[in-house]
């Protein structure tokens, strides 16, 4: 081939990387500058409502709806906790069969399988399912809509998270210690509690840690369970007949109704003519920034305590 | 088989784990089991088919089908991957390939801050900012142009602005960093000894990538593809707000829909005092879960199929 067409057939390839470098780059950016856009606007329109009153104060201290939301992040708060809280132990010990101790076999398929069909479960499914659940039929346990069967129905939603960052990082303990170990006469579980559990403790806070921002922010699932209430939690032990419930006590607030930052933002669409727009962006923003301190959290402590070996 | 079987019995912490593990697979049977339970009478009075592919809804036969809701998921879902792929896609090369790493260091954060934003800010944020700009300025312009070529883009006359084009640019943006992180590893791990043969022939980096590295990453990126696309079929409360609730098939991309969780969210209040319209409703839930299980299970066989993932 001369000369002449080799060197412009080799300008038409060098053009076309760079259009596609270029478009590459410009998605890329598109993509990035959408969270400083979306975040943005949010901010900037809820900003004037945030003041110390309106974050502190629950609602049914204020006039009209969502005109506080100090309920609303105390609920967060403790639905969010509680139910990771119950969602720990199972999750840690079906992690710990999953890196440890299952062989590959069908069952083990079968179980890799059905987690990670829960993990893809819509949260509306688990939401209503939880309904019949946690609030019809544990009625007696539950109380109904509460936020005991809202922390089952969110715990159930966090689990894959937990079990698989758990035992992602269970699996990275490196071999050689354990081998030390077991060369020195450990058995497994001793293996595991003494070497792999505290190698893998800061990817497993991580998984936690997620799990809480997760629970944070799910409205589909609480809708149906947790129900909404406008009074800040509080906090005794009740006794009350005639509701069916077990022992004819109440331990508040687990079994009263809670509110949440997520269905609060919902309110500003399902009244949108009773709640200003700007409340709703500073439900909203309030409601973001707790949970990216969550997430903040939990890559801080990958970070600091992961990166070992 | 038998001595195994007397051991393994003997070892606690495993028998332990294994039941905790037992455990968890029967949450997760018990929540497929209230599913198809619930479901059952919708099944029974208007037959499996006939429920899948029936366009009614209630009324004075009673007869309900889901044909409608499931045309609308559909409608939102394929719109939806048709912006999120080629937009994921690339983001995902520019960062893998291109990307300076302190840019990098920038930008995948960003993105991955995306996925920390609640679905119900989402909705907000589409119903109460993006809607407006849209329904005056990009709408009409979409449908003047290529309205003309296909009614498919057709904006119909009383619109307010929500409909399936709306409900999929925000839902583009919650799936997109799903698509763009697996995307993004999965290009990452094809091994340089590829990339190095291509250029040793003569490629240009670009070259490369579309006809070595993408064809190596597709099952990853498949696979990643086909996550995000759960992502979008299960997800409830943005979309809810967006895409118009009437039970109709789409006639354009601009059109409103009503897509399967949406219904669900929306109606089950009303299920509580028609026991058929609960039934009815946990029958999409069950035809949803199914289409879910479907996608779910196409996942795993792609990234099975990738050796050493």
């Amino acid at each position: 081939m001369p000369e002449q067409e080799r060197k412009l057939k080799m300008n038409k390839r060098k053009i076309t990387q760079k259009i596609f470098i270029g478009l590459t780059a410009f998605s890329a950016l598109f993509t990035a500058s959408l969270l400083v856009l979306i975040l943005g606007v949010i901010f900037i329109k809820g900003a004037s409502v945030i003041t110390p009153y309106y974050v502190l104060t629950p609602e049914n201290e204020t006039p009209g709806f969502n005109q506080g939301i100090g309920n609303a992040i105390a609920g967060t708060l403790i639905l969010a906790f509680s139910s990771v809280i119950i969602a720990i132990p199972l999750s840690l010990c079906v992690a710990i069969y999953l890196s440890e101790y299952a062989k590959k076999n069908w069952f083990t398929t079968v179980v890799r399988f059905m987690i990670d069909l829960l993990a893809g479960t819509p949260s509306i499914i688990l939401g209503v399912v939880g309904f019949i659940v946690f609030v019809l039929t544990l009625k007696f346990l539950t109380a109904g809509f509460s936020l005991i069967a809202g922390a089952f129905a969110l715990a159930v939603l966090v689990m894959p998270t937990v079990i698989r960052t758990a035992e992602e990082s269970l699996k990275r303990v490196p071999g050689n210690i354990k081998e030390a170990a077991y060369a020195l006469g450990s058995t497994k579980w001793q293996v595991i509690k003494k070497i792999s559990l505290p190698y893998a403790l800061p990817g497993i806070v991580t998984g936690i840690v997620l799990g809480i921002g997760r629970a944070a922010e799910e409205s589909a699932v609480v809708v149906f369970t947790a129900g909404y209430t406008q009074f800040m939690p509080r906090f005794g032990i009740v006794h009350l007949t005639g509701k069916g419930l077990l022992f004819d006590t109440k331990i508040v607030p687990f079994q009263e109704q809670i509110a949440t930052l997520p269905i609060a933002v919902y309110h500003s669409f399902e009244f949108a003519n009773m709640v200003p727009r700007e409340n709703g962006f500073a439900t909203a923003s309030v409601l973001i920034v707790i949970v990216m301190l969550i997430n903040l959290a939990a890559k801080f402590v990958s970070r600091k305590y992961g990166m070992r070996s | 088989m038998k001595l195994n079987i007397k051991k393994l019995l003997k070892d606690k912490p495993y028998l332990f784990f294994l039941s905790s593990t037992l455990f968890v697979i029967a949450i997760i049977s018990v929540l497929i089991g209230v599913i198809f339970y619930e479901a059952y009478p919708a099944f029974r009075d208007n037959g499996v088919l006939g429920f899948v592919f029936g366009t009614t809804w209630g009324g004075d036969d009673h007869k309900f089908g889901a044909w409608y809701f499931i045309v609308g998921t559909f409608w939102m879902t394929a719109v939806t991957m048709c912006m999120a792929i080629p937009l994921g896609l690339f983001t995902a090369i520019y960062l893998a390939e291109f990307a300076h790493p302190k840019v990098r260091g920038i930008l995948k954060p960003a993105i991955e801050l995306l996925v920390g934003i609640p679905s119900v800010v989402y909705g907000i944020f589409g119903l109460f900012i993006l809607k407006e700009p849209l329904r005056i300025y990009f709408n009409p312009l979409i449908s003047n142009t290529l309205g003309k070529i296909h009614p498919f883009f057709i904006e119909p006359a009383n619109s307010d602005g929500r409909g399936v084009f709306l409900a999929s640019v925000i839902l583009t943006v919650m799936v997109v960093p799903t698509i763009i992180s697996i995307a993004e590893d999965a290009i990452r791990s094809v091994r340089k000894e590829y990339r190095e043969a291509s250029f040793a022939v003569g490629a240009t980096h670009w070259e490369t990538i579309q006809k070595v590295v993408i064809p190596v990453a597709l099952p990853g990126i498949m696979a990643g593809i086909t996550l995000a696309t759960t992502r979008a079929l299960g997800e409830t409360m943005a979309i809810v707000m967006l895409l118009g609730n009437v039970m109709q098939p789409p006639s354009s991309i601009f059109d409103v829909g009503y897509a399967m969780t949406s219904k669900i969210l929306n109606d089950m209040p009303e299920s509580f005092t028609f026991p058929e319209i609960a039934a009815a409703l946990f029958a999409m839930a069950a035809v949803l879960f199914v289409i879910e299980s479907i996608f779910i299970a196409l996942a795993r066989f792609i990234c099975r199929n990738r050796s050493g993932n």
